[in-house]
């Protein structure tokens, strides 16, 4: 599963709510941090996410089984890989 | 999180004593520090043929940068004037002092004082954590000043530390990349909190 974390702090709260938006995502708590997964590629608006650029940009605390494929002025997208260690 | 060398050592230290630069335009940096910005001057060493003999004399002089930190400069007589010509942006970036201020009616007031100076503010962002200027002071060094845009929490700390440990780990292994950072990390983190997470509703 393509799995993103954000730190649950005000900042970077509103890119888990955005992407939970998503039917195929899944949005839970794992220690100080939430934990987003979808079976397929997480994506971001940013307008909907309301972020300034250095929050946007720092955003991402970790991606599990994915990659950032985008991460630009508009969207932010974790696509699935293999697992890895 | 402390790592089990933290657990041992005791944490003592109380912030900046001095952080010390050459000059070699002392009215410019007593103008720029005491007369534009307002950092009094708090010590001044005068040392005669106390360094070593290509510079026996100087000043090591002080301006108060508050909290009882100090910014300290050596003005070393009779030394040709040096200045690093070919040092990629990067790294003039990259080094740079930043001073802290509690509002942002204090951070525009410092704002102002260079604006009325020879020395403009160059650049004022919203940074994550920190609302800043910068100015390149007349010695050619990037001077930031800022001011806290919010508070920095426990999590925040946790998050700091899973950063620097994956960031050891990566480093330690070939052909370092944020990508294998990420990756590392979202391990530390499911090691560390491993378990059935909490469900989370926004509402």
């Amino acid at each position: 599963m393509t799995t993103l974390f954000v730190l649950s702090v005000d900042d970077f709260r509103p890119l888990a709510e955005v992407a939970g938006k998503d039917p195929d995502v899944t949005v839970r708590r794992r220690g100080p941090y939430l934990e987003v997964v979808a079976p397929g590629s997480i994506r971001i608006d940013r307008d909907a996410a309301g972020c300034r650029n250095a929050v946007w940009y720092s955003a991402v605390a970790a991606v599990k089984d994915g990659r950032v494929s985008r991460w630009d002025k508009s969207e932010l997208v974790v696509e699935p890989t293999g697992a890895e260690g | 999180m402390p790592s089990p060398g933290q657990d041992l050592l005791a944490h003592t230290v109380r912030g900046v004593d001095h952080a010390a630069f050459p000059t070699f335009d002392p009215q410019a940096t007593i103008t720029f520090y005491r007369d534009v910005l307002g950092f009094p001057v708090v010590h001044a060493t005068c040392a005669l043929g106390w360094g070593p003999g290509d510079h026996p004399d100087f000043i090591h002089f002080f301006f108060d940068i508050g909290g009882g930190d100090r910014l300290a400069f050596f003005y070393y007589f009779g030394v040709e004037p040096y200045r690093d010509t070919g040092i990629p942006d990067l790294l003039h970036r990259a080094r740079h002092l930043a001073i802290h201020v509690d509002t942002e009616e204090d951070l525009l007031e410092y704002r102002r004082r260079l604006d009325a100076s020879d020395w403009p503010c160059e650049l004022q962002v919203r940074h994550e954590a920190v609302e800043s200027i910068y100015v390149t002071d007349p010695n050619g060094y990037l001077m930031e000043i800022a001011r806290p845009l919010r508070a920095i929490t426990a999590e925040d700390d946790i998050d700091a530390n899973l950063s620097v440990d994956a960031l050891m780990e990566v480093t330690a292994e070939p052909d370092p990349s944020l990508e294998k950072f990420f990756a590392r990390k979202a391990k530390l983190i499911s090691e560390r909190y491993a378990g059935e997470p909490e469900s989370v509703t926004f509402v």
